[in-house]
């Protein structure tokens, strides 16, 4: 019970919808009526509007349907009279490509069926066909079961019979075809061989008068259908065949035979029917081949044409088709190609030119950004440059009093001093001079590396700075008892240079050598070799060990002395020596033997080298 | 009669020592914490020698030597500029803004007195400053 209740509800609502349907429909039927009735209406206020424009009486619809129905009248009769005249004609057809022939698909081609279409076209013919052989066809003509006959050779004997057209609609002559290789070339070279011909044709007749007329002894083939007659020589059966030279040009090859010199019988060709009957046909046929004739453009040249042409396709050799397919096809693919190259060169500038417009885009924001950080990077380096300034004299400013009092005390100005009190305040002094050298080093070393340090070039006598440096480094020297000595071999020493950091990097190999030595002594050289000046600094120390010799002139790098006191010194010395020595477009280098010295040379050129 | 210094510094310990100095050796010791007072000072006591901060608050030791200078009964004076060798072009910026000198900081008790003497005898020599005291304190 409850199961049925959906369903009753279900087929209700059905019924409901289904009357609504119903409805829908009358309702449209009943709109549609009511348009069909307007439209009537909206005519024959039209049609009234018509009436009343060409006549200027009302009552005029009455003479319209009277002038209506002659027009139909005269129409039907003209209608059936051309019925009357469009009569049938039965046409013969037989195989002799191209003149007239059944193509494969069964219809009827050929020069004789163009030109006899043709006319049917122009006199309103009905052309029917009747498909059979040449010896067929003849008979046909004569029995009265085809009206036309087409492709027929007037002779005196078939005038008899037939009756012919008298514009000739081709010219024809017969050839002797042969096999290849058989050597036949001209008409002598017949004898005794056999030849093939159309049975009952007149090539057969006039090929045998002809031979006889030589008194050659041929023996005749007789082939009832003109596409046998080549098969059969090329089957073997015949040595040579005779055929019209359309044919034998259009099929020759095909069957492996080519044309002798042997030509004859030249005729005229054309359209036949029985003795007596259908004079008119031929009459009008005459008509429109006469007027075919004359125009050079006309249909009849076009179809000479064509199928004389299709010959030359017809034996195009298969490797030319198939070249000329391949040909065609490449064109094609070039074509297709070319179009498709264009349009992908097209998308291509298309990309080229947005990834174009991105990378100027892109090459305009990185230059913002680059500005943006050259100027943070020069924000940075007046920032390096200020703190550098306010570091040195930050620094120095409290070293000042420090120094500066302590040489005060030291002298006793003030006041005498003790031995402990003298021996305290020489540690604080050397300390806080110790503390001056390593703010001067990191300094230069700060400031060559911001690219802030200048050279001051001027002239300068390198004899005066040797001897100044050595006699600022005597002292040391001598509280260890060890020799300090200079030798100047190029007696020209006048180059430009920054006295003050050639001074420097003097003093820093000088003080060094002195350090690291305990015995024998330290010698500085100097000589002039062409545009460079080489200086080197000889010691007698405790050399370098093979291992240290890479890092020696990196920065806070002081090498292991072996000596229980480590050296004083700041460890930037040789570090900014090298860096100086670079600056002024030389260079640096040490060569050590562990144990009993080393030896650092440097080499600086004498000019200012530009740029 | 004793010679007149004019010793324009900040830092009052540097200020104490080269007062110190200066004034064992028989000179008469001015002062002036900042460069407006040390020029205010300058034209009021036109001294014998003017030694010359370059890194005071407010206005640098350039613009000093250069409001010094306008000034005319000091255009003859030496100027000595007393500083550490801070960055490139430092000297030359000092001596092109009107300073007749550079003492290097910091300064050698022993040395300076006789620097300080030398400039002295150039005003002496020649009535006014020129750039021979560079060579005392390269």
């Amino acid at each position: 019970m409850h199961t049925n209740r959906p369903e009753r509800r279900q087929s209700r609502t059905k019924e409901k919808l289904e009357t609504e349907n119903r409805g829908s429909q009358e309702g449209e039927i009943k709109t549609k009526k009511k348009r069909g009735n307007g439209e009537v209406e909206r005519r024959r206020m039209r049609m009234k509007k018509r009436a009343s424009a060409t006549c200027p009486h009302a009552r005029m619809p009455t003479y319209s349907l009277t002038f209506l129905a002659i027009v139909y009248i005269v129409f039907t009769i003209a209608v059936s009279l051309s019925n009357a005249g469009e009569r049938v004609v039965r046409v013969g057809v037989y195989d002799n490509a191209p003149k007239i022939f059944v193509s494969e698909s069964g219809k009827p081609e050929g020069i004789f069926i163009d030109i006899i279409e043709y006319i049917a076209a122009h006199e309103r013919w009905k052309l029917s066909y009747i498909h059979g052989t040449w010896g067929e066809g003849l008979a046909r003509l004569e029995r009265g079961e085809i009206d036309l006959m087409p492709d027929v050779a007037y002779t005196a004997e078939r005038d008899k019979r037939y009756s012919f057209n008298k514009v000739p609609v081709l010219s024809s002559w017969f050839q002797v075809y042969s096999r290849q290789g058989s050597g036949i070339r001209s008409l002598l070279d017949m004898r005794w061989k056999r030849i093939a011909v159309l049975e009952g044709s007149i090539q057969q007749e006039a090929f045998i008068r002809m031979a006889e007329s030589f008194g050659l002894h041929i023996t005749i083939v007789a082939v009832p259908e003109y596409d046998k007659v080549f098969e059969t020589v090329s089957r073997g059966e015949a040595d040579a065949a005779v055929a019209n030279h359309f044919y034998g040009a259009l099929h020759a090859r095909k069957f492996g035979l080519e044309d002798t010199a042997v030509v004859f019988n030249p005729s005229a060709l054309y359209y036949a029917s029985r003795k007596g009957v259908n004079d008119q046909l031929l009459n009008v046929i005459d008509n429109n081949l006469s007027g075919l004739k004359k125009d050079t453009h006309s249909m009849y040249y076009k179809s000479l044409n064509r199928w004389t042409s299709e010959e030359v396709e017809f034996e195009l050799p298969t490797w030319m088709r198939t070249l000329g397919i391949i040909i065609g096809l490449a064109l094609i693919m070039s074509i297709i190609g070319a179009i498709l190259l264009k349009h992908q060169v097209n998308m291509r500038t298309r990309e080229l030119r947005e990834a174009n417009q991105r990378m100027e885009e892109r090459i305009i924001e990185r230059t913002a950004e680059l500005a943006a950080a050259m100027e943070k990077a020069q924000a940075a380096d007046k920032l390096k440059s200020a703190f550098l300034a306010t570091m040195s004299h930050e620094l120095r400013t409290p070293l000042n009093s420090i120094i500066g009092f302590t040489g005060i005390i030291l002298r006793e100005r003030v006041g005498p001093l003790n031995d402990e009190q003298k021996k305290q305040l020489n540690m604080v002094r050397s300390s806080s001079q110790h503390l001056l050298a390593l703010i001067n080093d990191v300094l230069d070393i700060s400031k060559i590396e911001a690219g802030q340090l200048q050279l001051a070039y001027e002239d300068v006598d390198v004899r005066q700075v040797i001897e100044k440096v050595v006699q600022t480094t005597r002292p040391l020297a001598e509280n260890k008892g060890i020799g300090l000595d200079f030798r100047i071999i190029d007696g020209d020493m006048g180059i430009k240079a920054d006295y003050r950091r050639l001074e420097q990097i003097l003093l820093n190999l000088a003080g060094n050598a002195i350090k690291f030595t305990e015995k024998g002594s330290v010698n500085i050289i100097c000589e002039s070799d062409g545009p460079n000046l080489n200086v080197r600094v000889v010691d007698t120390g405790i050399g370098i060990k093979e291992e240290d010799m890479e890092t020696i002139f990196k920065t806070f790098r002081q090498i292991d002395s072996g000596i229980s006191r480590r050296q004083e010194g700041t460890g930037l010395g040789l570090s900014i020596s090298k860096r100086l020595v670079k600056l002024m477009g030389g260079s640096i280098r040490v060569t050590s033997v562990f144990g009993s010295g080393s030896t650092f040379s440097f080499s600086i050129p004498k000019e200012r080298k530009t740029g | 009669m004793k010679k007149k210094i004019l010793v324009i510094e900040d830092n009052e310990q540097n200020l104490y020592l080269i007062k110190y100095i200066l004034e064992d050796c028989g000179y008469e010791i001015f002062s002036a914490m900042d460069g407006k007072k040390g020029i205010e000072k300058a034209a009021s006591l036109l001294p014998d020698l003017i030694l010359l901060d370059i890194q005071l608050p407010v206005m640098d030791g350039y613009a000093v030597a250069q409001a010094l200078r306008q000034i005319p009964v000091l255009q003859k004076t030496p100027i000595v500029a007393v500083t550490s060798y801070a960055m490139p072009g430092d000297k030359e910026k000092a001596i092109e803004s009107g300073c007749s000198g550079y003492i290097e900081k910091p300064i050698d008790p022993d040395a300076f007195a006789s620097q300080v003497e030398a400039y002295l005898r150039i005003k002496d020599n020649n009535g006014g400053g020129d750039e021979k005291g560079c060579t005392n304190c390269r």
